[in-house]
């Protein structure tokens, strides 16, 4: 069953263009989203979370229109981006705090978990973590109100192989409790390493939505790694 | 009161718009333009959305599970209670100075604007000027507030000063009443400068949230 529809969505920049994006998730399911930076991974998740005004298309989730379903949606979803710094003078204690009165279904066990898991303290603020420790922060956001869906940019940029390792393996937890992951990244090895599904985008445009089986199968040459398949499509494009 | 406001309060805003409440007190300032206390209380409000955006607070409340226009409503709720708090503390020093500082020598020797009903319609014309400028101003965007704030000073010092120079014309010296001369016409310029207030800060909430709706985070 799918869990969230991104049909035809089209944005234009000045300089880039999403054309006509459709792919969806499957419930219960990791996809990974990839593609190389500047290819739309970006534009396509902030589209999918209302924060970009798109010039057409639709977005359902749970069989609900994003448009006009904005609040019930969201309280559904996590959202993580990469190293990005919210409030980086305020303990993590202060934002979490007020971040929890939005949400009803806050798990405060599981928030506990995390933070102890991520080895993060309440105390510091955002503008003293590493890279990998704000991406760890963000995740803990995301992961603490029993989101049914996931949406994750980036998540792996700038963790250490220890920290990656056991983030990917997280996500496997998360799935076998019915968790939809969606999470963008350019490394293969995540893909190899977890999803269940492929999304690939380049040029602003979808190239392949499916299992990561059907990639291979689709896409791949005998003897191929996935990382292969990928250098060589992105080579045919630009050539 | 509503979690938005909360999370503007506790997360958004610095402790300096908060402080800069106090400049109501200027209200008690003889020989000083008193309106200018209306102005710092905004240049207060508007170094808290000079902070917020440098903590990525937009892009932050956008992604929290509410509706983008609440995302608007979370900063004009937090703009109009300090206005409120600055307009409540002006209110009670403007009544302190027509009842028991009505006859102080000091108030009566001002060629300045005086503390009375019109002076509070006039510092509400300003916060609803600010609104329209700055507030609704930042949502074009999400981002720029340099421009709109310097369209407010502007305008802010232009309303100061006709304020300031009204009383001086022929015919208009019962704007400057003292104590409960020109009770009704006081007033009834004080209502007018709330119905101002109301209408610039709707209108401005409005086009707000139709901008916001529009623009990339």
């Amino acid at each position: 069953m799918n869990i969230v529809e991104v049909r035809n969505v089209c944005k234009t920049y000045p300089a880039f263009r999403l054309k006509n994006v459709s792919f969806s998730l499957e419930g219960g399911k990791i996809t990974g989203f990839i593609g190389r930076n500047g290819a739309g991974k970006t534009t396509t998740i902030k589209s999918m979370l209302n924060l970009i005004h798109t010039d057409s298309g639709e977005i359902n989730y749970f069989g609900l229109p994003l448009s006009g379903h904005e609040m019930e949606i969201k309280q559904r979803v996590g959202y993580s981006t990469g190293t990005v710094s919210w409030y980086p003078r305020k303990t993590i204690r202060e934002i979490v705090n007020v971040t929890k009165t939005f949400y009803p279904d806050w798990d405060e066990d599981a928030y506990r978990r995390y933070m102890t898991l991520f080895g993060l303290d309440e105390n510091k603020k955002p503008i003293e973590l590493s890279e990998g420790m704000k991406v760890k922060f963000n995740l803990l956001l995301a992961l603490s109100h029993r989101a049914e869906v996931l949406i994750l940019d980036e998540p792996t940029s700038g963790l250490d192989p220890f920290s990656r390792d056991e983030l990917l393996g997280m996500f496997t937890t998360l799935k076998e409790h019915g968790v939809t992951i969606l999470f963008s990244t350019h490394i293969t090895s995540d893909l190899e390493r977890c999803a269940d599904n492929i999304v690939y985008i380049s040029g602003g445009e979808i190239r392949a939505a499916c299992t990561k089986a059907g990639f291979m199968q689709s896409y791949g040459e005998p003897g191929e790694t996935l990382e292969e398949v990928f250098l060589r499509l992105e080579r045919e494009v630009l050539a | 009161m509503s979690a938005l406001l909360k999370k503007e309060m506790r997360l958004s805003a610095l402790l300096l718009t908060y402080l800069f409440i106090a400049f109501g007190a200027m209200t008690l300032l003889p020989g000083y333009p008193i309106l200018c206390g209306a102005f710092f209380i905004c240049l207060g409000i508007f170094q808290s959305f000079q902070s917020a955006r440098e903590a990525n607070d937009i892009v932050y409340s956008a992604l929290l599970p509410v509706a983008k226009r609440d995302v608007v409503k979370g900063k004009f709720q937090f703009a109009t209670f300090i206005e409120l708090c600055g307009f409540l503390l002006m209110a009670v020093l403007t009544v302190v100075r027509m009842t028991v500082l009505a006859d102080a020598l000091v108030y009566r020797h001002n060629a300045l604007m005086n503390a009375n009903p019109f002076y509070l319609g006039m510092a509400l014309l300003i916060f609803g000027l600010f609104n329209v400028i700055l507030v609704g101003g930042f949502f074009k965007t999400g981002y720029k507030l340099g421009k709109p704030f310097v369209i407010f000073s502007i305008v802010a010092f232009v309303v100061i000063g006709i304020a300031e120079a009204l009383h001086h014309f022929p015919g208009l010296q019962v704007l400057n009443a003292f104590g409960l001369d020109h009770l009704g016409l006081q007033l009834a310029l004080l209502a007018g400068g709330i119905l101002a207030y109301i209408l610039l800060t709707v209108l401005a909430y409005r086009k707000a949230c139709a901008d916001f709706e529009k623009i990339d985070l």
